[in-house]
């Protein structure tokens, strides 16, 4: 069986294992949690390379594909370099196709509707969504300044979006990771409810969990939340928040949902085939990745007496 | 360019630019410049994104942001970006991650591409 680990810069506490099977091909995962320990990241991607057969990074992006530029995070550049034998992928080469995908799925079949009001968290990591729902005609608001950085300024649209990348990510880039976004324990801090207006003028929120977590407010009354990486215990809090439907744009496997680093890492374990093989893209519409649909607030009313 | 006509070119370009008056407009803050070279404090002090700076150390500074004289220039024009002297040690700035942050993606907002 391939093996598979994820090797993540998030808390330790969301550390599981299991069993994937892509392309008819069984992949064992392992995800483990360094609680925003770079040193303890790069020495486990130092033993870790040869002798499995590929490793995600996890909790950290190496590269945000913005438009027709792409921008590596140096950090994670410098995690990636800590194996020479195996290769580490980040999930940037699966998300642009999934995720795009899963919005063109959605709206096809009616799950959401372009009169619909969209909060993106963050755009700039999941640019090929920010781009499905706007070019689906959909209202916009992307929060990458507000939840990253607390700048109450909302991103209206993709023009924008990559705009502010221009400007910012080829700097932004080059500071320690921490700065940019949560780490360890850092991920499981109390919520903050500054910015829950936005969340209150959306109908769909979707991006990050992490952005979500922190930041939701306690009524998501009737939402749609597009994600991934959610625990059993995240869903069951989105189901109290009131939320209609949680779509993770990868599978779910024993109540978790999988970063798109580990679905990148195990298609490349079984392929063999980089994201910048020419066939790539086949490949990943080939291995028919579905995420899931679960139905929170009509369960919530069955469950009850 | 003195450090006082960098300060004073940064402040325009923030005051007259919608887009980061619209970001800033809930920024109360007062950072001091300490040039650890030259020892003459200067200061920017934003009330609610509308940027005023000078010579002189203010009361109380919510960042204190420490460097030479030619670099603490060469970032608020624009010829420097805040990253490399900070990677590389030259440059101190105390206060809250999100003031430091907010700083950051000013002057690149202001001098970026």
């Amino acid at each position: 069986m391939k093996q598979v680990v994820s090797v993540s810069l998030g808390s330790h506490q969301r550390d599981h294992e299991a069993e994937l099977t892509i392309l008819g091909e069984r992949v064992a995962v392992s995800r483990r949690g360094t609680d925003g320990d770079l040193d303890r990241a790069a020495a486990m991607i130092r033993a870790l390379d040869g002798t499995v057969d590929a490793i995600g990074l996890g909790g950290i992006d190496r590269y945000l594909i913005v438009r027709d530029r792409r921008y590596e995070i140096e950090d994670a550049r410098r995690l990636a370099q800590c194996a020479t034998k195996t290769p580490v992928v980040d999930g940037s080469g699966v998300k642009n196709t999934l995720e795009r995908d899963l919005v063109q799925q959605l709206h096809d079949e009616g799950i959401i509707r372009r009169s619909q009001t969209v909060l993106m968290v963050s755009a700039m990591d999941r640019f090929g969504m920010a781009e499905a729902f706007e070019a689906l005609g959909y209202t916009l608001v992307a929060g990458d300044l507000i939840f990253s950085s607390r700048i109450n300024y909302p991103i209206g649209s993709v023009d924008e979006l990559a705009e502010l990348a221009r400007k910012l990510l080829p700097e932004l880039a080059r500071l320690p990771f921490q700065q940019l976004y949560p780490v360890g324990e850092d991920q499981i801090t109390q919520s903050d409810p500054r910015f829950s207006h936005y969340f209150a003028q959306a109908d769909i929120v979707a991006g990050d969990f992490h952005y979500i977590r922190r930041y939701m407010p306690d009524d998501l009354t009737n939402k749609v939340v597009i994600t991934n990486t959610t625990t059993g215990g995240d869903v069951d809090r989105l189901e109290e928040a009131g939320v209609r439907l949680l779509v993770t744009t990868t599978p779910v496997v024993r109540g978790r949902s999988f970063g798109t680093n580990v679905i990148e890492a195990a298609l490349v374990a079984v392929t063999g085939f980089l994201s910048d093989h020419p066939d790539w893209g086949q490949v990943v519409r080939q291995a028919n990745l579905k995420g899931t649909r679960i139905a929170l607030r009509p369960s919530r009313q069955e469950s009850r007496p | 360019m003195t450090l006082l006509e960098a300060l004073t070119q940064f402040a325009y370009e923030c005051n007259h630019n919608d887009r980061l008056q619209a970001m800033n407009r809930d920024w109360t803050r007062r950072i001091q410049l300490d040039p650890d070279d030259t020892h003459l404090p200067h200061y920017i002090i934003s009330d609610s994104g509308q940027l005023s700076v000078g010579a002189g150390a203010v009361d109380n500074p919510d960042l204190l942001i420490t460097s030479s004289e030619e670099i603490l220039t060469a970032v608020f024009s624009g010829q420097m970006t805040p990253t490399e002297p900070y990677n590389a040690g030259d440059l101190m700035v105390k206060g809250r991650q999100d003031d430091v942050m907010r700083l950051d993606i000013l002057t690149l907002l202001i001098w970026g591409e």
